[in-house]
């Protein structure tokens, strides 16, 4: 038994020092700031610029920003990476856009997923980040420069789709039951009702509520308040609900820089 | 009589499952091919758009002052080999030999892109102009998606040739037509895209490795 042990400690050193790689955990929210160099008003206010820009146009954009690099591959692949593995974009239409900022290393990249890259190509990718965002980041304003790249992403991407007036993060419930689930729930109970009350002879339906059908009702409904107007979860970190990938995949599109 | 009978109806069962096992079978390894086959279309399409961006490069770059003709030279012959390929845009090709030269016929272009990008770091006039810039991000944007579609075709790629090598299908599927497919090989001199790294020095030095 102990040598099995040992020879699980020897299996999970050799795989540690294969991959000295940490890749990051999908993102709770649109604007990230794991480095902390963002004041909390301007990643809030961004935040909820950022979904309800995808309430309006369904495009996800999702801004990360690092306090450094961990990886052995170039930032061009592990950014693609993260993009790919968070899914950013409506699965469809492949709508998502990820801006990274590694602060330690003064690297960004714009990683743009297949359905965008015709509003955000790599030529203005690159200049939103040499124009818009370098310049800002290099007197220290990492604020100034992240909200300047928001705007731009935004207006380059504004008018490529549009938007269901919701987010996926708010499509999904807090029990991980989609809305419509709840939707078509309800529906059979009100059917149910219905032809109970048909047999039952009653035109007025105030009687004709059945114990069963009525105890079912009761708790789908207080379910469907929790669930469906989720946006209030705990912790979301404001109004909207947190951030949730829709299922987009990337290409390799956008560019990269530096300041 | 009776026996006879009722041989005739576990042989006719036979068949019947082995009809109908091996029309699933096909669907599935036909499916597979498919995927393969439209990856590849990826793989070429991106690679086309590296082909149609190289006459705009080099006709900005031209237009700098004395810039250093081998280069541009290079970059010029590699394009004409790459559109001289003959290979079918829409099946992946199924001889691990075409795959090679394809390969090594794109991978030369590359490395002389590449190449031209570090020399013209040598002229600041150059590089200054909006339009080298955007063509500078075109093209590392083009060679980042080269990497990503190959990465991805790789992936189906192994999905089909799993499929057709294992058990029950290997005994048939090379009568239907499925053969196993060869994989992209990690480029020669880089296994990752030349993202023009600027601040090597040393300018006209090959990407190392």
């Amino acid at each position: 038994m102990g040598r099995f042990v040992v020879i699980g400690w020897f299996w999970l050193a050799l795989v540690g020092a294969g991959y000295a790689e940490k890749m990051p955990p999908k993102p709770a929210q649109y604007f990230n700031d794991l480095a902390g160099v963002v004041p909390a008003a301007t990643v809030s206010g961004l935040d909820e610029k950022l979904r309800q820009f995808e309430r309006e146009t369904s495009n996800q954009i999702v801004v990360a920003v690092f306090p450094k690099l961990e990886t052995e591959s170039s930032v061009q692949d592990f950014t693609y990476r993260i993009a790919e593995s968070w899914a950013v974009g409506q699965k469809d239409r492949r709508n998502g856009a990820v801006l990274f900022v590694f602060v330690a290393e003064h690297k960004m990249f714009i990683q743009v997923g297949y359905g965008l890259e015709g509003a955000l190509p790599d030529a203005i990718c690159k200049r939103i980040i040499a124009d818009e965002i370098a310049p800002a980041f290099k007197a220290g304003h990492y604020d100034v420069g992240l909200t300047a790249g928001v705007d731009a992403m935004i207006k380059a991407t504004r008018g490529e789709y549009r938007g269901s007036g919701n987010t996926v993060g708010n499509g999904r419930s807090a029990f991980g039951i989609p809305a419509w689930a709840f939707m078509g729930l309800m529906v059979l109970v009100f059917i149910l009702q219905i032809l109970q009350s048909r047999r039952q002879g009653t035109v007025y339906g105030s009687s004709g509520r059945g114990f069963a059908s009525g105890l079912l009702w009761g708790l789908l409904s207080s379910l469907g308040n929790s669930g469906r107007g989720g946006s209030y979860r705990v912790g979301g970190g404001g109004g909207g609900g947190g951030f949730s990938g829709g299922g987009g995949s990337f290409g390799g599109g956008g560019a990269g820089g530096d300041w | 009589m009776k026996s006879a009978l009722s041989i005739f109806g576990v042989l006719l069962l036979l068949v019947l499952v082995l009809i109908v096992g091996g029309c699933g079978s096909y669907n599935r390894l036909n499916g597979l091919k498919q995927s393969v086959d439209k990856s590849w279309a990826d793989v070429q399409n991106v690679y086309q758009r590296r082909a149609d961006l190289v006459p705009n490069l080099v006709k900005t770059v031209e237009g700098a002052a004395n810039f250093e003709k081998s280069t541009l030279t290079e970059v010029i012959q590699a394009r004409q080999q790459v559109t001289k390929i003959q290979i079918d845009p829409n099946s992946a090709p199924n001889d691990p030999e075409v795959l090679k030269r394809f390969q090594q016929t794109q991978d030369q272009l590359s490395s002389s892109l590449s190449r031209l990008l570090v020399v013209s770091e040598q002229y600041p006039a150059l590089t200054a102009t909006a339009g080298f810039r955007d063509l500078q991000a075109q093209l590392e944007g083009t060679e980042n998606r080269i990497t990503v579609e190959r990465g991805k075709y790789n992936d189906v790629v192994r999905a089909y040739d799993t499929a057709v090598t294992s058990m029950p299908a290997r005994l048939y599927a090379g009568a239907f037509g499925f053969q196993s497919k060869p994989y992209f090989t990690a480029r020669e001199g880089s296994d990752v895209a030349p993202s023009v790294n600027f601040d090597f020095g040393k300018p006209a030095s090959a990407p190392a490795r």
